[in-house]
């Protein structure tokens, strides 16, 4: 098991900061449970799955392995695998920090306008832990609603806080909607 | 002469014959014409009228004579029949001519016009006259009377209905324009044409009423809202009779009625004064039921519509208040408490009903059911209710509205009353040894899921009461092993007979604090609050509720208090109070009578009713969820809503949050296709 001197360890290795976002990716290959923890399995299984066999290719990779994330299907992917990932072992839901901190790495890589504000929104409004369900709808908003909500529905089915951040952004003049 | 024109068709002479009759007839017509025309006046009609009744018998007597002809040489010729040809001509060379025609039509009008303004005229001329243009066809009577008699009597009545409405009130209005559709419906009776009666009323109709519509029922001082509030049986049912005669004039009256309904409604549940006696408020809102029950009855005969009308003006504003299924229970209290003392079985199926009615407008029913468990409770505990019939027949009465759910808890709460009585007769049989000269316990053994969920708080009982208490503990437990017992001090009463004075004996009838309480007393002549406070356990809000009620209240001031302040201090002494006296031998100092809550209390119930409807709401999705597999958001919403109606409106809001938690604890999943769409997971 590699735990977290061992993922340090490794990131020194690779020259990377731990919150380097190709650290996210590359968990993903490995199909990592928990963030900073890698067993045997995993940590050999990854690396094939990247298809290096040293920790020199491994560095060589790190490029590719960041542009992964541009990439709309692999994005999808590792946005939702990072929710289980990120998460304490035995917890169902996100806590509030940790989940604002993923989002943040996340799409500093996929640009979203209203990223600060939802996160401010969480803090200011919400205050607790972020179930499954908003999390990968989340995606879906940011994908398919434009920063000034025109294509918003309120009988679209969005998770009740995303309702919530829609009223929050409308009665902070952040948008206009006509009601 | 008979045989003369008989043989002069079988002599192929009929031709002949016939233009000799036309061209005759013809002739003698004109003349008549100049005769009739000739008459000055009144007599002009009479002789119209003479000349007509002579021309009919002449024509009668040519038919007769002429009789082979019609039969044989018309038809084959295609010419008039004799008859025919004889009205045709007359028609013709009298009605139509020239100085006739118009002159006719104009005595006519004016006949009708003059007995509308009062004047009695000649009707059996008027009779003949009209009768006769009927003879003459159809069409006659049409063209040349009834299409300008039509025409003049809209314009007579839209100038006399702007008249009326100009000086008159309403209901006179309305009196006048009965008044007026029913001259004309008589006038057609006697004479004129059966077929003109369903014409000239559609006229006044829509003259006298349905222009006037809107302003008759806005009137100020005497439309339809005054007619309402003072009860004008008489004028409304007219109004009603009137106006079902027009297109939507039933409406008209109707959509006023409803709104007016629903101002007034408004006013009334939103009004601080009312709401301070809760059950005056409900009274306010049966009599208000009542008064419009019997308007619709007596003067609008039993309409369905506007008795849904009412229904949903009630449905709405009694909902516009949230505290109305508290009232309305608060109002059932005081009367099952005392309102109905002496009152016939009648009478009280009679006001049940009536509340019931009230209920059913009710969006929140798991409300009033909430409060109608407390009140209930506390009549039962406290012995106070005036007849137990009464109490069943309600039950049985929301049992028939809202199903077994709704009433079981209720029923286990007497039932429960029921079965402590039995269990103690059982336990004084078999106990009274052991007890000896202790003090007599009545124990109400509650169910817990039945009875309003109460916390026990601590409370610190003299010994001897909590020696009987373990008695009877023991005893129960007993004979129902497996079962666990919390006393419910803050629930119970007490009878205590106290020496006051001299010798001035009373029996006290308190709550169990209040005689933890006195019992310390007993001990002695003078306790602080604080010593009160640890000798009792009683949580400090209620402790010094109670100290208030045995020192502060008038002729209950059991307790002297230093100082002699209003309300209760932590600093504060008290005394036996050796100087009470009462006029009554027994003196009730316990209070466990139902009032409305106060603000906390209200929001705290208001709390415990939203977490009630969470479980109900996810009962009812997975209810759903499990029959149709997959469904999309806004069915499950509308799904939800009406499976749960019964008993309140769910707040979409919350079916969504309550969805999103059942995605959570993976009952449900969004579908992968479509995120709108939800399945279920075995």
């Amino acid at each position: 098991m590699i735990m977290v001197e061992g993922t340090s360890q490794l990131c020194n290795d690779l020259l990377v900061d731990p919150q380097d976002v190709v650290m996210l990716v590359i968990s993903w290959h490995m199909k990592a449970a928990t963030m900073c923890e890698f067993t045997r399995q995993e940590f050999i299984d990854g690396l094939q799955s990247i298809g290096v066999d040293s920790i020199e290719k491994l560095r060589e990779k790190l490029p590719s392995l960041r542009a992964e994330i541009k990439d709309d299907n692999k994005f999808r992917e590792i946005y939702n695998f990072a929710f289980a990932w990120a998460r304490e072992k035995g917890q169902k839901s996100l806590p509030l920090e940790t989940a604002i901190g993923m989002w943040r790495l996340l799409f500093a890589e996929r640009h979203w306008p209203l990223i600060d504000h939802w996160c401010q929104f969480l803090q200011v409004r919400h205050n607790k832990a972020i179930s499954r369900d908003t999390w990968s709808q989340l995606l879906e908003f940011v994908k398919t609603i434009d920063p000034q909500l025109s294509n918003y529905d309120e009988e679209g089915a969005w998770p009740y806080l995303i309702d919530e951040f829609v009223e929050y952004l409308t009665e902070n003049g952040c948008v206009q909607r006509n009601k | 002469m008979c045989r003369s024109a008989y043989n002069m068709v079988l002599h192929k002479y009929g031709e002949k014959l016939y233009n000799g009759l036309e061209s005759t007839m013809t002739w003698r017509l004109k003349e008549i014409s100049k005769s009739i025309e000739a008459a000055q006046g009144g007599l002009f009609l009479e002789e119209l009228n003479a000349k007509w009744m002579d021309h009919n018998k002449a024509l009668q007597m040519i038919r007769d004579i002429l009789m082979y002809m019609d039969r044989t040489y018309v038809p084959t010729s295609h010419r008039t029949p004799v008859h025919e040809l004889g009205l045709n001509l007359w028609r013709d060379h009298i009605i139509h001519y020239p100085m006739i025609h118009g002159r006719l039509l104009d005595t006519l009008l004016d006949l009708i016009h003059r007995e509308r303004m009062g004047e009695v005229i000649n009707r059996g001329l008027m009779r003949s006259i009209t009768k006769m243009l009927m003879d003459l066809g159809p069409a006659v009577y049409q063209d040349d009377f009834e299409k300008p008699f039509l025409e003049v009597s809209a314009s007579f009545y839209s100038g006399e209905s702007q008249e009326f409405i100009e000086c008159c009130d309403c209901g006179n209005y309305l009196k006048k324009a009965e008044r007026r559709l029913n001259e004309e419906m008589e006038r057609v009776s006697h004479y004129l044409d059966a077929g003109s009666e369903a014409k000239i009323t559609s006229v006044v109709e829509k003259e006298m009423i349905a222009n006037h519509m809107h302003r008759l029922v806005h009137m100020e001082n005497s439309g339809l809202v005054n007619m309402l509030i003072d009860d004008k049986y008489e004028d409304l049912g007219r109004m009603y009779t009137l106006f079902r005669r027009v297109p939507d004039g039933l409406s008209t009256i109707r959509d006023m009625m409803t709104s007016y309904l629903r101002e007034t409604g408004k006013h009334l549940v939103t009004d601080p004064e009312r709401l301070k006696d809760p059950v005056e408020f409900v009274q306010c809102l049966l009599n208000e039921k009542d008064k419009h029950d019997k308007i619709i009855n007596v003067a609008f005969g039993n309409d369905k519509t506007f008795q849904n009308a009412l229904n949903s003006s009630f449905e709405f504003f009694i909902n516009l208040n949230n505290r109305s299924p508290e009232f309305i229970s608060l109002y059932v209290d005081d009367k099952l408490r005392k309102g109905l003392k002496g009152a016939t079985e009648e009478d009280v199926e009679g006001i049940l009903d009536k509340v019931m009615m009230l209920f059913r407008y009710l969006q929140e029913k798991d409300v009033f059911e909430k409060y109608y468990k407390q009140h209930l409770a506390k009549r039962l505990l406290s012995g106070k209710t005036v007849s137990d019939d009464a109490e069943r027949s309600m039950i049985v009465k929301l049992k028939t509205e809202c199903g077994y759910q709704f009433t079981s808890k209720l029923e286990g709460m007497f039932t429960d009353m029921k079965t402590s009585q039995d269990t103690m007769q059982d336990f004084y049989a078999k106990k009274s040894e052991e007890l000896g000269d202790g003090p007599t316990l009545d124990v109400h053994i509650l169910t817990t899921g039945s009875w309003p969920t109460q916390p026990s708080p601590p409370c610190s009982l003299p010994p001897e009461i909590l020696a009987v208490c373990e008695k009877f503990r023991g005893y129960y437990l007993g004979t129902h092993s497996g079962r666990r017992l919390t006393w419910q001090t803050n629930m119970g009463t007490a009878d205590i007979k106290a020496t006051f004075g001299k010798s001035q004996k009373h029996e006290l009838n308190v709550s169990t604090y209040q005689m933890c309480v006195l019992m310390l007393f007993n001990t002695s002549d003078g306790l602080s609050y604080k010593d009160i406070e640890q000798a009792t356990e009683i949580p400090s809000t209620d402790l010094k509720r109670c100290l208030q009620s045995l020192a502060c209240v008038k002729g209950k001031n059991v307790l002297r208090k230093e100082p002699m302040s209003k309300d209760i201090s932590e600093d504060d002494t008290f005394y036996f109070n050796d100087k009470f006296t009462s006029k009554l031998v027994k003196v009730k100092i316990g209070t466990v009578v139902a009032a409305k809550e106060s603000e906390p209390e209200k929001q705290e119930t208001r709390q415990r009713v939203e977490e009630d409807r969470k479980p109900q709401i996810e009962a009812a999705i997975v209810r759903i969820m499990k029959s149709r597999r997959v469904l999309d958001h806004n069915s499950i919403v509308s799904e939800v809503t009406k499976q749960l109606q019964a008993r309140f409106l769910p707040n979409p809001v919350i079916i969504k949050k309550r969805i999103e938690s059942l995605i959570e604890r993976e009952f449900l999943e969004r579908d992968k296709a479509d995120r709108k769409l939800y399945r279920y997971l075995a």
